[in-house]
């Protein structure tokens, strides 16, 4: 299999004046393509400084990241917007979606920062949102969905330019238990449909849902842990993509 | 992301917050109506004070003595005293282009009539001043050739001034006393003139006109006028009437430096200039207020990035590019200036027609200075626009996204 992320000796060093965080002190990993990984660690461990590292947000202080073969800690920024465009789909713990925007409005925008026309956008934003199951709120705002249904407008948006590699940072750490296990469902149904998925958190149980957990301590890796491949860990809530229990979701 | 998307993206932003969209709109509104209405009133005015010299008398020539620069008294005694009615004579005859010469003197004087008792300019003329002046007689007759052979005792009222002394009633053949330092002098109104309105010149409907003969003699005791009012033969004969004018003149006193000719397009060319210049200065003030609004936009401009700072490390995020924000800021700049500027030619029309009403012109808003006003404001939503923008397009993603 291909090389999605290649992280050689990712360093991240935060000048505060009189003390420099070391959030980073030097990381190196593989990701291949089609891989589930967790990237696992306690609180301030590094894992949202790495995650916007290999998301093209940040560039590390020392080191290289290859997405796809190409260093995107090197790029230039306009180039560095269009990698967060085309190859990384964001889905954030606090969401981020555009409040006065409605459901489809916000699965539209990487879609018009690609250059996609009105019509196709609109298309591919409303097949979008029936693929995680919200066909019916299309035209909601932000503050008229539910948390669990204002992440899959944002696993939707995420999706909306085929990206080649899915960076969730903390998903479900805004939603309880029960819609928390749903969206590591439609994340795992992304999975198996082929796509790379990365995933931050400092849950266990949600990292197990993973094939593999990086675990990250002070800003070094300090395990690499392969589970025994597929689905070990059983869906806590509903079942799959078909089954999504008490999410309102229209057949 | 094509331009279209960004100025959906840009309006739909204003369009989420209107009153402070309006607000930030204000100065920008105020600004170009005031330039517009300014404008207005400016060329109003200036078509209003041309149309009153036209007014002023079919190609017009007002000579007058003149007193040298660093000369004393005795000089100006002496070229005053040229200025006579033999003079004017003498030029109506000579000069083949100019016609109707007439001496004009004029005093301030006290008119009674009845118990009423009036202030007013009591003006000594020919008979062809009506020609001259272009002014019509409402009621009775003007000064006849004859009043001025024979010192006649007549007067003919302004409008304004009939209306003064006698109100309603019909002034000719009434009896009035003009009173001119301590003599008085018991005078017949065989005339009332049209109402003519504030002219170039004065107020002729608040003056008196009597014989020239009668003022000189009998009145004031002089044997020298104030000054000459001609007429040229024709509009085309005009340039050639003034010169023929000053070259008797200089013929006569030996000098251009005592006298001076002022023709109609003179005037008009003066009152021109001087409007032109009005208009001017009360547009750059006016302009001041748009570049005031302009400075609202970008505060409210910068108010809006700081605030919509998580807005556009999402944008970034999702793949904006540093451009795509600045143009969407830039936009959105633009189009609360344009859009204020729209509006307030808008205002700017509305003031013009109230004012126009109110002076007596038509409130004109030309071409000119709706482009002028549309396009400055766009200028100025351009220039002000462009800080904030770049304020929000240097801002870095991840500081942005954890903005709260
Ligand atoms: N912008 C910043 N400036 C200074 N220090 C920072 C900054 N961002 C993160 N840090 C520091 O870097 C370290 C790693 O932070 P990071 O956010 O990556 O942790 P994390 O593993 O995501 O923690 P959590 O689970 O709480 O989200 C922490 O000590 C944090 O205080
Ligand atoms: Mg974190």
């Amino acid at each position: 299999m291909a090389v999605m992320f290649a992280a050689r000796e990712v360093r991240k060093v935060y000048d505060m004046g009189t003390v420099q965080v070391h959030a980073l002190r030097g990381v190196s990993f593989e990701i291949e393509q089609g891989e589930m990984v967790a990237i696992m660690g306690p609180s301030g461990s590094g894992k949202s400084t790495l995650m916007q590292i290999m998301g093209a947000l940040d560039k590390p202080t020392g080191g290289a990241v290859f997405l796809d073969g190409e260093d995107i800690t090197t790029a230039p920024d306009d180039r560095l917007a269009e990698i967060r465009n085309r190859k990384i789909g964001f889905v954030f713990q606090q969401f981020n979606l555009l409040p006065r925007l409605t459901a489809v409005e916000n699965v539209e925008l990487p879609l018009m920062y690609a250059g996609v026309g009105r019509a196709e956008r609109r298309r591919r934003a409303i097949e979008l949102l029936e693929r995680v199951g919200l066909g019916h709120r299309l035209h909601h705002r932000p503050n008229e969905l539910s948390g669990g249904q204002k992440q899959r407008v944002a696993i939707a948006r995420a999706l909306a330019n085929n990206p080649a590699v899915i960076l969730a940072d903390e998903p479900t750490g805004a939603l309880d238990s029960r819609t928390g296990a749903e969206i590591m469902a439609l994340l795992k149904e992304l999975h198996a449909q082929g796509n790379t998925v990365v995933i931050v958190t400092h849950d266990r149980e949600i990292a197990s849902h993973a094939e593999r957990i990086i675990h990250i301590r002070d800003g070094l890796i300090v395990e690499d842990e392969r589970l025994s491949a597929g689905r070990k860990k059983p869906y806590t809530a509903g079942d799959g993509p078909s089954g999504q229990g008490g999410s309102g979701a229209a057949s | 992301m094509s331009v279209l998307d960004t100025i959906r993206t840009a309006i739909h932003s204003l369009r989420a917050n209107p009153l402070r969209s309006i607000l930030s709109m204000l100065g920008i509104i105020i600004g170009v109506a005031a330039v517009v209405s300014v404008v207005s009133i400016g060329t109003g005015g200036q078509q209003q004070v041309l149309a009153n010299i036209g007014q002023l008398g079919s190609n017009l020539i007002t000579v007058m003595p003149r007193v040298p620069r660093g000369t004393a008294g005795r000089v100006q005694q002496d070229v005053r005293s040229m200025f006579t009615v033999a003079m004017a004579e003498d030029m109506e005859r000579l000069l083949p282009d100019v016609i109707n010469v007439v001496p004009v003197v004029t005093t301030r004087g006290r008119l009674v009539a009845g118990g009423v008792n009036v202030q007013a300019t009591l003006v000594g003329v020919t008979s062809p001043y009506t020609e001259v002046m272009n002014y019509r007689v409402a009621d009775g007759r003007f000064i006849s050739e004859w009043d001025v052979s024979a010192q006649q005792p007549v007067i003919v009222l302004g409008a304004e001034l009939a209306k003064d002394l006698f109100e309603d009633a019909d002034p000719v053949g009434q009896e009035i006393i003009a009173v001119v330092g301590n003599r008085r002098q018991v005078l017949r109104v065989v005339g009332v003139m049209e109402p003519r309105g504030q002219a170039m010149g004065g107020d002729l409907d608040s003056q008196a006109y009597l014989p020239v003969s009668t003022m000189m003699d009998r009145i004031m005791k002089t044997r020298s006028v104030s000054y000459f009012a001609a007429q040229a033969r024709g509009s085309e004969r005009a340039a050639e009437a003034v010169a023929q004018v000053e070259f008797f003149l200089r013929r006569r006193l030996g000098s251009t430096d005592y006298f001076r000719v002022i023709s109609q397009d003179q005037i008009l060319e003066t009152m021109s200039a001087v409007t032109q210049t009005l208009s001017l200065m009360l547009g750059g003030i006016a302009g001041i207020s748009l570049v005031v609004g302009g400075i609202g936009i970008m505060n409210i401009m910068l108010v809006s990035v700081t605030e919509r700072t998580r807005e556009i490390g999402i944008r970034k995020a999702l793949g904006a590019k540093r451009r795509t924000i600045l143009f969407q800021f830039l936009v959105e700049a633009v189009t609360l200036s344009a859009l204020g500027g729209v509006l307030g030619l808008a205002l700017g029309w509305v003031g013009a027609r109230v004012i126009g009403y109110i002076g007596g012109w038509p409130g004109v808003v030309t071409a000119g200075s709706v482009a002028v006003a549309l396009g400055f404001s766009t200028a100025v939503g351009l220039f002000f626009g462009i800080y904030p923008a770049m304020k929000a397009s240097r801002l870095d993603p991840v500081q942005a996204l954890s903005f709260e």
